[in-house]
């Protein structure tokens, strides 16, 4: 597989970028923002993993919102539109969209790091910190990595242990009982490896004073560019949001969307933004197209 | 698969028992209620809601809750009015009877969920605590006095007179002394 085009920029303009749209996904609640920011990490990520992959996480993020949508109303009985009473309390409208904002800002905010996983690979990363904050490099990179590899390993465990035939009874029981055995056994198998990992970085020299390591990064001409035009767009886009562009209540009644200038600047801006590293993806793919057919 | 039906049989009973432990009423049934008439020799207290402390800290409340609707320009949610007293009342009894005649809305947050064991008022008529600066929540006197524990641990008597009060300055401009002694315990 090729190098992904976003991927080949700078690591630090990689890192900063994710760190910035991360944020600004979490700071707010407003309902533009917020669905700018689901839109433009669903399609980067679609250009990275691919549209059938992305189908099939997008299945499982359903049933999530659902469920945060509805158990939100459960706690909270703010709001003016009441539904109905449950046990003497309100249930509102406003909580359930309030809710399912909640609920589209974990979901984006998990894309997000979907995208920054398939980007920024644990050597950018370590490429980065590893120089003044080694141990924090290390177990940040270590745990960023741990879910794709804890369903790699889990996949194992499950093949060898069903090769010993601990699938073969037909009580649904039985087979819950022998996935918790697996489950145990990724645990163990974890935690022992991620003790052998740092020993193993340690006896290496690790983050001692004096180790070089080998980097391939360089700065282009590119990143320049891109630094720039990133750079300028965040603070213009926390600048704005910080004066207060762009806010948004859920409590007691559903505000009106901000649709000042300035807030449509807000919007715009942040649409380039998170949409930047999708057209970067979009461009190279139709350059490398259109190269090959030249052959 | 004997194991399998038993489990069956458990999840169905949680699920009964979470189906009738759940009251659904739609809007107009539950304000569908009556109270207490008035009788002469019926024991009652009186109760008022009022946030007027609001209206000197504007600047402060959440922008959108800055309506006459919301803070009354009098700053009087509810008037002072006289309420049947049921044997074994308690402040919070009277108060969630009141709102609920009077359709204001009210939230609270129920006593086994909080330290203190008793029911605490996090918002009325969607004045919330911290609606208004850091400081601010709701309180209640009794009779002129502000009792140092929650409101449904505090039994009525006859003609006890209920105040429930906004604060924005954490009871100080309420006329709350002990709190400046005492920090933390509020309603």
């Amino acid at each position: 597989m090729k190098e992904k085009a976003f991927a080949s920029y700078h690591p630090i303009i990689l890192f900063v970028y994710f760190t910035v749209t991360v944020f600004i996904t979490m700071f707010t609640m407003n309902p533009v923002l917020l669905g700018i920011s689901f839109v433009g990490s669903i399609a980067f990520c679609g250009m990275l993993i691919g549209g059938k992959e992305l189908l099939k996480s997008l299945a499982y993020s359903v049933p999530i919102l659902i469920v945060i949508a509805l158990t939100n109303p459960l706690f909270s009985h703010n709001g003016e539109t009441i539904l109905f009473f449950l046990n003497d309390n309100p249930v509102t409208a406003e909580s359930i969209w309030y809710g399912v904002a909640i609920a589209v800002m974990i979901i984006s905010t998990y894309y997000w790091f979907k995208c920054y996983h398939a980007v920024m690979t644990s050597d950018k990363f370590v490429y980065l910190f590893g120089r003044f904050l080694p141990k924090l490099a290390l177990l940040l990179s270590m745990t960023l990595g741990f879910i794709p590899k804890l369903k790699r390993r889990y996949r194992e465990i499950n093949d060898a242990q069903k090769a010993m035939g601990i699938y073969t009874s037909r009580s649904y029981v039985d087979r819950m009982r022998s996935k918790i055995r697996v489950l145990s056994i990724l645990l163990t198998w974890s935690l022992e490896n991620s003790v052998d990992t740092a020993d193993s970085m340690r006896a290496r020299g690790y983050g001692l004073k004096g180790r070089t390591s080998y980097a391939i990064y360089r700065w282009h001409k590119r990143d320049t560019i891109m630094a720039c035009l990133a750079f300028a767009l965040s603070i213009g886009i926390i600048w704005l949001m910080f004066s207060g562009y762009g806010g948004f209540n859920y409590y007691p009644t559903l505000a009106s969307v901000d649709i000042s200038v300035l807030a449509f600047i807000l919007y715009a801006g942040l649409f380039i933004l998170m949409f930047l590293s999708t057209v970067i993806e979009i461009k190279e793919n139709v350059l490398w197209r259109y190269l090959r057919s030249k052959i | 698969m004997k194991k399998d039906i038993v489990v069956v049989v458990v999840i169905v009973f949680i699920i009964v028992v979470l189906c009738c432990g759940t009251k659904i009423q739609s809007v107009d049934d539950y304000y569908l209620t009556h109270i207490d008439d008035i009788t002469e020799d019926s024991e009652t207290v009186f109760l008022s809601i009022e946030c007027s402390t609001i209206l000197d800290n504007w600047n402060d409340l959440d922008t959108a809750l800055r309506y006459e609707k919301y803070v009354p320009s009098n700053g009087i949610i509810l008037e002072k009015t006289e309420y049947v007293l049921r044997k074994g009342d308690t402040v919070y009894d009277i108060l969630s009877r009141a709102v609920r005649h009077n359709k204001i809305q009210m939230e609270y947050q129920g006593a086994n969920l909080n330290a203190y064991g008793s029911v605490y008022i996090r918002g009325i008529n969607y004045l919330y605590e911290f609606s208004c600066g850091p400081l601010s929540g709701w309180m209640y006197t009794v009779n002129g006095e502000f009792p140092n524990y929650g409101c449904s641990k505090y039994k009525l008597k006859d003609g006890d007179v209920i105040a429930w009060v906004y604060t924005c300055d954490l009871g100080r401009d309420v006329g709350c002394e002990w709190i400046s002694n005492n920090k933390g315990a509020s309603k």
